[in-house]
């Protein structure tokens, strides 16, 4: 199929990418780092579009549904939210510092996606559980939910990295990385964001179970590791903003709770459970 | 003076791992310190540190809230209660035990766990209810101690809250004119009396509580908005409350059961999951007929019942049941659940008979209606049907009875000639099984009817409605704290001796950058207004 040849050269779009913005950090040159962003921005356009065509096809297939439902498609899904977040993010800041974790963690996903020989990246009828609009909803928030934290988990990697920084040495690599209360108040900022689309993630998968299995929770371990990753970046926002927890502890904290999110989604398939893709 | 818990407690525990390095002992030692930690935070406020006051931002940024804390209750509980180091104890434990039901099977699923178990653990699991831990008396403690947690905090706060609600500041402040950007402020030829109205029609559009005054240093107003963004977070936290009020409501007063209908077939009482005696519905439901559909693949495409409801001898509802398309009726909701075949009441049997006067017929026969055989040896009739007997197929039990003598049961298979290929000596080591025992008949089972029938589950939850008026509260509660704030807007108009001096300025709780941006716009506003 057309889709997974062109998103299986995204991979590699996004690995060019990751070079140019881990180059512009050890060289420092900006000449670096728009070519990066040019890449980059060259190869979402396209990777949206392969999504797009996969859609188109599935329904030349005849089994028509919107490529977001199983591992393949949400891997897919997951590395362009990471790069639309992150784009975002650079837009609005005019920093490109963490777009090496960005296009790394989204090159990951690709790569995992595309050539893990356990992965299969057919078009896969929907079995009738699946057949609900509630699908896309809970999809889509999850996944944007997932990208902000991970973006969250790029800038408190890179706050630890700047916390190394030593104003005697002339680190270039590490003068690029804005600074310290910035990179804080990103993340925070990340943090709130995924936060409020997991929980929309959760209430839309809530509904969603309550329609199709008639209940809205049965502690299923996906729904339980979404809301243990849920709690953990709720004590964050609590001891963010009740306790006035900042620096190095909160990264800490944003770190912890991505390696949850990483459980949530991968590590749950080896437990029993509605949302186990092993199946598929 | 303690500087952080981590670092107070991260050496410790390293120091445990040195000393306990080679035994067994070490995960509990790790347990036990990040215990000993956690109630570290519970209890002991910690230094707070790193840099604070960041003007910086993306799309909002948040102010500090810990100021908000006031009240000063002397009572020892009341303080325990409003810690919020209480709550992120309580949150990071909540999430810790969950874990535990993740891995550990839990309800249904527990018993075949629970055999491979040695009996101290399964003693001690049991004792912790580890086996449904999600219903355990002390995760409900857990939760009900959060719910306890969130309520003090509130009411200890809301004074703090309620008065940041209600104070608003006199017009003629001087003091958020200073260090002002110089876009914020410009000249303007005319009339100091000219402005106000202009000045209040610009205002009333965007702000509300407008106040001005004039003195004889000019003329000033106050407008504001989002006022009521102080109190987003008391949204937040009584979603948390519905949707435990929701979830104890379902508990008690809802059930989760489930039945199994036939095609044809109705039933009015269905089984709880939990167990126990079946639960009269007060209606009827009737499964008129069961489809499968399958996409070319082979993967299933859909499910569908056809059931009617009949409720006080007539028909009440009648409709199509799907995966994601439930039916409700009086309160009790029906999901398509599973589906299977159950042997009907009707097979055909094939009875041969060798020897001299052979004969091979094949007849249909009814469930315990005695067919009499072909040579006037008595009549033989079916007891039972089978789906699968012995994991061998379908099969039926005859009942063979000769005129004289004792009667013979025999079982016989619908896949008799793939089982003998499989087990060569079986039909001749068990009569019972052998289709040719009785002589010198030999019978078969040619075909067998089954029924389609639906499993449906069955549910009633009144709490459901106060989980979605939760979720909505929870996320309109989060756009409101997250993303709104309240800003006061500062407009002067002085007189100067060529004409008015216009400035504005403000202020905010949260996201400075916003505030900027509006008073930006605002002054650009004002200069349309009074240059042209």
């Amino acid at each position: 199929m057309v889709n997974t040849v062109i998103l299986s050269y995204i991979t590699f779009v996004y690995f060019v990418s990751f070079f140019f913005y881990l180059l512009m950090m050890v060289i420092g040159k900006s000449t670096l780092g728009r070519i990066a962003t040019y890449v980059t921005l060259g190869g979402f356009v396209v990777h949206a579009f392969a999504i797009i065509l996969r859609w188109i096809e599935s329904y030349d297939l005849g089994i028509g549904h919107a490529p977001l439902s199983n591992l393949y498609e949400s891997l897919i899904f997951f590395a362009w939210t990471i790069i639309l977040l992150y784009l975002l993010i650079e837009w609005r800041t005019k920093n490109k510092s963490i777009g090496a974790i960005a296009t790394l963690l989204a090159f990951g996903a690709m790569a995992y996606g595309s050539y893990s020989p356990t992965i299969s990246s057919r078009i896969q009828p929907l079995v009738p559980a699946l057949q609900s609009n509630w699908l896309l909803a809970h999809v889509i928030t999850s996944f944007f939910g997932y990208a902000a934290f991970a973006l969250a988990f790029g800038l408190s990697l890179m706050y630890l990295i700047k916390r190394l920084d030593n104003p005697e040495k002339q680190n270039m690599f590490l003068n690029l990385i804005p600074r310290l209360s910035i990179l804080d108040d990103l993340t925070y900022q990340m943090v709130v964001i995924g936060f409020l689309l997991l929980a929309l993630g959760i209430i839309t998968g809530a509904v969603w179970a309550h329609s199709a299995w008639g209940s809205y929770w049965t502690w299923d371990p996906k729904e339980t590791w979404s809301l243990i990753t849920w709690l953990v970046y709720a004590a964050l926002l609590h001891a963010r903003m009740m306790r006035g927890w900042r620096g190095k502890r909160l990264a800490i904290f944003s770190i912890a709770g991505f390696l949850c999110v990483m459980f949530t989604y991968f590590g749950v398939n080896y437990l029993p459970g509605l949302h186990s893709y092993a199946q598929s | 003076m303690i500087k952080s818990p981590l670092d107070c407690f991260f050496p410790q525990i390293k120091l445990q791992f040195q000393k306990n390095s080679a035994i067994k002992k070490q995960n509990f030692e790790v347990l036990w310190g990040l215990t000993l930690y956690l109630i570290q935070v519970a209890f002991f406020r910690c230094e707070e540190s790193g840099d604070t006051g960041c003007k910086w931002d993306l799309f909002f940024s948040l102010g500090d809230m810990a100021a908000s804390k006031t009240t000063n209750n002397s009572n020892l509980i009341w303080n325990f209660f409003c810690s919020v180091n209480l709550t992120i104890f309580l949150l990071i434990i909540l999430a810790i035990t969950s874990i535990v039901g993740t891995v550990i099977p839990q309800q249904d699923s527990a018993v075949e766990f629970a055999q491979r178990l040695n009996p101290g653990f399964f003693r001690l699991f049991s004792f912790l209810q580890l086996f449904d831990m999600y219903h355990s008396i002390w995760f409900r403690i857990l939760i009900g101690l959060l719910a306890l947690n969130l309520i003090v905090c509130s009411i200890d706060r809301f004074p703090a809250i309620w008065k940041l609600f209600k104070t608003s500041p006199r017009p003629d402040r001087s003091k958020p004119f200073e260090n002002i950007p110089p876009d914020w402020s410009f000249s303007v030829k005319g009339n100091i009396k000219d402005t106000s109205t202009p000045l209040h029609e610009l205002l009333d559009g965007q702000f509300k509580k407008i106040k001005s005054k004039e003195t004889d240093k000019g003329l000033y107003f106050y407008g504001e908005k989002g006022r009521y963004s102080y109190f987003g977070f008391y949204l937040v936290h009584l979603s948390i409350l519905f949707i435990i009020l929701g979830g104890i409501l379902g508990s008690f007063f809802g059930f989760e059961a489930y039945v199994n209908i036939p095609e044809g077939d109705y039933v009015n009482s269905v089984r709880l999951r939990a167990g126990g005696a079946p639960v009269k519905l007060g209606f009827e439901i009737r499964c008129e007929k069961f489809f499968v559909e399958f996409y070319k693949d082979g993967t299933p495409k859909e499910y569908r019942s056809d059931i009617t409801i009949l409720a006080d001898g007539k028909e009440a509802l009648k409709g199509n049941l799907t995966v994601n398309n439930p039916i409700t009726f009086r309160g009790i909701t029906f999901y398509q659940s599973s589906y299977g075949t159950i042997p009907g009441n009707k097979a055909r049997i094939g009875i041969s008979r060798q020897g001299p006067n052979p004969s091979d017929v094949s007849i249909t026969m009814e469930l315990r209606k005695p067919v009499p055989l072909p040579g006037n040896d008595g009549n033989i009739h079916l007891a039972d049907f089978r789906p699968d007997f012995m994991r061998l197929g379908p099969a039926v039990l005859l009942v063979v009875r000769p005129p004289e003598g004792e009667e013979k049961k025999l079982w016989i298979f619908r896949d008799h000639d793939s089982i003998r290929e499989r087990f060569p000596e079986i039909f001749e080591k068990f009569p019972g099984l052998n289709p040719a025992a009785f002589e010198p008949y030999f019978f078969s089972l040619d075909q067998m009817e089954s029924k389609n029938y639906t499993g449906l589950q069955v549910n009633k939850d009144p709490g459901v409605s106060f989980i979605w008026i939760g979720c909505f509260m929870m996320i309109v509660g989060f756009f409101i704290a997250f993303f709104q704030s309240h800003r006061g807007i500062f407009v002067r108009a002085q007189p100067t001796k060529k004409g008015i001096r216009i400035s504005v300025a403000g202020r905010s709780n949260k996201n400075p950058v916003g505030l900027e941006r509006e008073l930006d716009k605002l002054s650009q506003k004002l200069r349309n207004l009074f240059m042209t």
